[in-house]
């Protein structure tokens, strides 16, 4: 096999890898290496037992940067701000995080009191009101050098307009302070809303070292071994050259999740579905993204632990419920399933080491789902006796029986998912009965049919690579460079070819960064007076008439009414920029004989019934399988519920249908 | 358990349901209005009721506004509501709690039946009165404070009523935001009919409404298990105001908090009688402010319904500061005294629990309210973040809202592109918390130089009585309120001259522990 294009992703315990050629898929999976990830990644390069030399890409996903921001383990960052406004990171929005825990604050800020520098300029809409004081400025100067900061986040007021003394004072830091990372607000984030853009700023600047450095090790092992030199996905759903991905930490927060999501509409897309709401539920966590005509939806309104991140990032709700969220009883008797997770140790009590509280991979298995005596990763034996006495335990707080207790928990949980793919969904103004369900992760494919009659859904794709989709989803991502450009008027006072002409300047930096990229235009609109945009497509917008009526329809369908009457007003401009890579197709074989492994006793809405249970590795094309009934996965399992049909089509994805619903 | 109609599983699913319902409309309000208060601020809230007119779930945003909704829909039913209409109000002597906040309640109907109420309140910038921004400091009447809404017809049968429409708008002097404002709240109730529609035609219309009442229950169950948690006996407390904004003087609270077994009674004997000035609260206004010192007790997985409400008996004497009648000046009691009330009754549920509740916040919302001259039609509301106090589990966040606000401040940026005016500072005044083992929250500084003349309100307090400490901390820094130089009292109101700077420096938090 030659011309692979290899994907890796790193996750918090596996590290996975794809590769695709020929028509041909090569998968591995190994331990992660917390400690450097990029030992993970060269493991997975030698268990896969690929030949170096055939490898035509390299894309990577980790959570590099989403880590050092959870566990605030950046680098040591200042920030040099306007003077008299020293604190914008700290006050935030000055409104508290709980209304009546007065004791709960917002999560500390990322640069601390100390490492808070200020110089005297200021700039307002109009432009200067006084100029940059050098004299100032060297003070700043002389207390970053004092501090010895690894990083430095120049954040003045509206810099995003009018970003002359940012850039001098980057030009000063970048001579002065030659091995600090420098990130400038007009440079990462030039938009409007001081606390926003400086926050985004600032997180740039506390990952920058982090990331680069990770990266450039990465780099050297990659090309050491003889391979390409890595891509890294970004949070938007494309990838970018290292070089770029170390100068821009910001934009790598959600690189991992991002890949689960690129290969979920990929996969889908071969099988001819375009409209999805992807559904990845792993042990502690689920995620849910919505997907437009074979396109991740992204947002700039991310808030990541707890640090607002305003940077197009592929627009992903992560709720914390898992397989392995723990059921409990609260003081009023109603049932509740996590956040508390009981991780993988001591793990749900039907593994039998230590776990007594039942979770949700225990009430699966009480009911049928899972199987008695599974092992899983070799190592841990489900046993249903144990997962029954803690059912039994737990739901006798609120009067119920194991079996209603386990009923009971499926559901809650369920309806913590329902409400996630609710947010992704009706609230962005999509009815997610014109949309497939498309189920990965571990447990995804157990609650996915249960999700979709809850939400009115006909259709739920399981892909065959389901446990592996997030690299399988890097191996085929283009590349993407994202670019904004306030422009703040009135669409009245414009005129076709100024819109024009600021595309053109965005569309000749793309140029100078990639090599012959497709541009996609966008625009932030809003009514006049209002303060929050909505993005809209402009790519064949005639003129400006069309992009007011875009406006109109998309208002209409995020928040149900619009004002034809009323003057629409530009914010920003944006351009995506991307180079398709070559994506090799998917093939799936003839089936085995009989792939009936069995039956066995499930329950569905209280009634037992004997389902046959499938093995999914001798099902393969045209292979048909009526609900109830089990299919086995290599690593996950789907339940099929009653009422729902599925077959296995020529790319290898279970697609489900639900009958005369 | 008794008299349940609903097995547990389904009724956590509903309520989850219910209060993401009311999430929505939040989103729908903000996202759609005109105003910086509502739109940057969110100086707003969103409610659903049931059809008896009990709170059934509620977007947690600015617990004054919560607290009081339950009266807005009294007062709507009085009016026999029918489907399709929206009732406007801001009357706080019938529903309402001070004329800026108008509330807007719609039936939510399901065949021509009613089955609940959407309601959805936001402090508008303006509407009218004797000052821009209609919040005067010196008014004597709640006539002089801006047009009184009661319960009325914004629309019927679907439509607006056009001829309600054009009265409020001609009382107002930003008519144009007012509109977009108003809309914005209506397409928020409709987004709650929609869904619960919606989720009728899921459930079934009887589970659904079995639900409202199961949800309710459970509220009130919880609440009153963790009243009886509390010893029974009676603590008091009192504290002051400093002036209403004619005089000076320190106007006494006190009340006294009971408890026998899982109910609480609040009683405000002794508490002065309404003022001359604007800073008297209408009942609604001290419940509120009695519920929210509830909530605090409560754990945070409780919802926030009118089960909250019903072990409660709250006691205040009839034309007392705590429960005015008309035409007593109302405006500053909603956004200054509700936050004092919460202060004292908190102090008096301390006797209780000791360890829960923290020292005290900045106990203000620093009201800041500046206009622009007749021909330029600008109104400017700002309410400035503090101290928190300190408590048993650590230091006391800076430089935020602490009490019965939690609005988001303006940006800088917004705002200098949307006033004449800029900012010259705004940042934390370091060291102004109160000290102890536990340090209480600084407080801040915003300044202000206009750049035309205009009109200023100022609504504040804790100018002379810093927040206090606990447990041996030491009280927090009290706030001041500068023009140019000059000191200004706490609730006063000047004209500027462009080039003038007012400064706010905002009280920092009591510290917790020697």
């Amino acid at each position: 096999m030659d011309d692979l294009r290899l994907g890796v992703d790193v996750g918090g315990t596996f590290t996975d890898l794809v590769a695709l050629g020929g028509g041909d898929i090569i998968t591995a999976k190994v331990p992660s290496t917390p400690l450097d990830q990029s030992e993970g990644v060269m493991n997975s390069v030698r268990t896969a037992e690929i030949e170096v030399r055939n490898v035509a890409a390299f894309a990577h996903g980790m959570t590099v940067a989403t880590n050092a921001l959870l566990e605030r383990r950046g680098a040591r960052t200042a920030i040099v701000t306007t003077e008299g406004f020293r604190d914008v990171l700290e006050i935030a929005r000055q409104n508290r995080p709980s209304l009546y825990d007065l004791a709960i604050d917002r999560p500390p800020a990322l640069v601390p009191r100390e490492l808070r520098f200020t110089v005297r300029e200021r700039m307002g809409p109009e432009g200067e009101i006084e100029a940059l004081d050098e004299g100032s400025l060297e003070k700043a100067v002389a207390a970053l050098k004092e501090a010895e900061v690894e990083a430095v986040a120049v954040c003045l007021l509206f810099a995003f307009a009018h970003p002359e003394h940012e850039r001098r004072v980057g030009e000063v830091l970048r001579a002065e302070l030659p091995d600090a990372h420098i990130s400038l607000s007009s440079e990462v984030l030039p938009e409007f809303r001081e606390y926003e853009r400086f926050s985004t700023t600032a997180a740039d600047a506390y990952l920058g070292p982090r990331l680069a450095a990770y990266l450039s090790n990465l780099g050297s092992e990659v090309e050491g071994a003889g391979m390409p030199e890595p891509l890294v996905m970004q949070s938007s759903g494309g990838v970018v050259e290292l070089s770029t991905a170390a100068s821009g930490a910001a934009a790598c927060v959600l690189s991992g999740p991002a890949g689960g999501v690129v290969g979920a509409a990929y996969v889908a897309g071969k099988s001819g579905y375009r409209n999805l709401l992807t559904f990845d539920m792993g042990g502690t966590s689920s995620d849910v993204a919505p997907i437009l005509e074979g396109e991740a939806l992204t947002t700039t309104e991310s808030t990541v632990a707890g640090v607002p991140i305003k940077l197009p990032m592929i627009d992903v709700h992560t709720v914390s419920a898992g397989g392995g969220s723990v059921a409990w009883v609260d003081a009023g008797g109603a049932p509740r399933v996590g956040p508390h997770s009981a991780g993988a140790d001591p793990g749900p009590a039907a593994y039998g080491k230590g776990g007594e509280e039942p979770t949700v991979t225990d009430a699966n298995l009480f009911l049928g789902y899972l199987q008695d005596g599974a092992t899983l990763g070799g190592e841990v034996t489900l046993g249903r006796e144990r997962t029954a006495e803690a059912l039994e335990r737990v739901g006798g707080e609120a009067g119920m029986d194991a079996l209603k207790a386990a009923l009971g928990v499926v559901q809650v949980a369920n309806t913590e998912m329902v409400g996630a793919l609710r947010v992704i969904s009706v609230e962005r103004g999509l009815d997610p009965r014109e949309f497939a369900l498309v189920a990965f992760g571990g447990a995804g494919p157990l609650h996915a049919c249960s999700l979709a009659e809850e939400l009115g859904m006909q259709t739920v794709l399981v892909p065959k690579g389901s446990g592996v989709l997030s690299a399988l989803g890097l191996a085929v991502s283009d590349l993407r460079r994202d670019y904004v450009t306030p422009l703040l008027a009135s669409l009245d006072d414009l005129d076709r070819k100024d819109l024009e002409s600021t595309f053109g300047e965005l569309e000749d930096r793309a140029s100078e960064d990639l090599d012959s990229p497709e541009f996609h235009r966008r625009a932030d609109l809003r009514y006049g007076g209002q303060s929050f945009e909505l993005m809209v497509e402009a790519d064949d917008a005639e003129n400006l008439e069309d992009l007011a009526a875009r406006f109109h329809d998309a208002h209409e369908r995020r928040y149900g009414y619009r004002m034809d009457g009323e003057k629409v007003e530009l914010v920003n401009l944006r351009l995506t920029a991307t180079v398709s890579v070559e994506k090799p197709g998917l093939e799936e074989s003839e089936p085995e004989a009989d792939a009936e492994r069995g039956r066995r006793k499930a329950n569905f809405d209280g009634e037992w019934t004997e389902v046959p249970v499938m093995d999914r590795t001798r099902m393969g094309r045209g292979s048909e399988v009526e609900g109830p009934a089990v299919v086995e996965f290599a690593e996950a399992t789907c339940v099929v519920r009653p009422g729902w049909r599925g077959r296995i089509d020529e790319v290898g994805t279970l697609i489900l249908e639900r009958e005369n619903a | 358990m008794p008299d349940r109609k609903l097995d547990p599983v389904t009724l956590s699913v509903l309520a989850s349901a219910f209060s993401g319902i009311a999430e929505e409309m939040g989103a729908v309000l903000i996202r759609g209005s005109y105003s910086s208060n509502i739109k940057e601020r969110r100086d707003c809230s969103a409610a659903l009721f049931d059809a008896r007119g009990r709170m059934v779930a509620q977007a947690e945003h600015i617990p004054v506004h919560l607290g009081a909704m339950p009266e807005a829909v009294v007062a709507v039913m009085e009016k026999d509501p029918e489907p399709g209409d929206v009732f406007a109000l801001n009357d706080p002597y019938s529903g309402g709690t001070h004329l800026p906040d108008i509330t807007l309640v719609s039936p939510v109907s399901l065949d021509e039946e009613i089955v609940g109420y959407a309601v959805t309140r936001a402090h508008h910038s303006d509407v009218g009165g004797m000052s821009p921004g209609s919040m005067p400091s010196g008014s004597r009447e709640i006539f002089q404070e801006g047009l009184i809404i009661p319960p009325v017809r914004l629309m019927q049968g679907g439509e607006y009523v056009g001829e309600i429409l054009d009265l409020i708008l001609a009382n107002v002097r930003t008519p144009a935001l007012r509109r977009g404002d108003l809309r914005a709240q209506i397409a928020a109730n409709r987004i709650a009919e929609t869904r619960l529609v919606e989720l009728i035609e899921r459930r079934s219309r009887d589970t659904v409404l079995a639900a409202f009442d199961e949800v309710i229950a459970y509220t009130e169950r919880r609440t009153r298990g963790a009243i009886r948690e509390l010893p029974d006996g009676r603590h008091s407390a009192e504290d002051v105001l400093e002036g209403d904004g004619i005089t000076d003087d320190d106007i006494p609270i006190e009340a006294s908090v009971e408890i026998r077994d899982d109910t609480m009674t609040i009683d405000f004997s002794g508490t002065s009688g309404a003022v001359a000035g604007n800073v008297n609260c209408p009942l609604a206004v001290t419940r509120s402010a009695c519920y929210f010192a509830l909530r605090v007790l409560l754990p945070g997985d409780v919802p926030a319904n009118a089960g909250t409400y019903a072990p409660l008996d709250i006691r205040a004497p009839e034309g007392s500061l705590v429960k005015a009648g008309s035409p007593s000046a109302v405006v500053a009691g909603n956004v200054e005294t509700s936050n004092r009330i919460a202060d004292v009754v908190l102090a008096a549920l301390s006797g209780f629990a000791p360890e829960r509740i923290p020292a005290q916040g900045q106990g203000t919302m620093n009201n800041l309210i500046i206009g622009g001259s007749r021909d330029s039609g600008w109104t400017y509301y700002e309410t400035i973040g503090g101290g928190q106090g300190a408590s048993a589990k650590g230091p006391g966040p800076s430089g935020v809202h602490v009490g019965m606000s939690n609005t988001l401040n303006t940006p800088v940026e917004a705002f200098e592109l949307e006033y004449p005016m800029r900012v010259e500072r705004y940042e934390l005044l370091y060291g102004s918390g109160g000290k102890g083992e536990h340090r209480g929250g600084d407080g801040i500084v915003r300044s202000v130089r206009v750049l035309e003349p205009a009109t200023l309100s100022l609504l504040t307090d804790r100018r002379r009585h810093g927040p206090r400490g606990v447990a041996g901390g030491q009280p927090g820094e009290p706030g001041s309120n500068l023009l140019n130089e000059e000191e200004l009292p706490s609730k006063t109101g000047r004209e500027l001259e462009p080039g003038d700077v007012v400064t706010v420096r905002t009280p920092g938090g009591g510290g917790y522990g020697p």
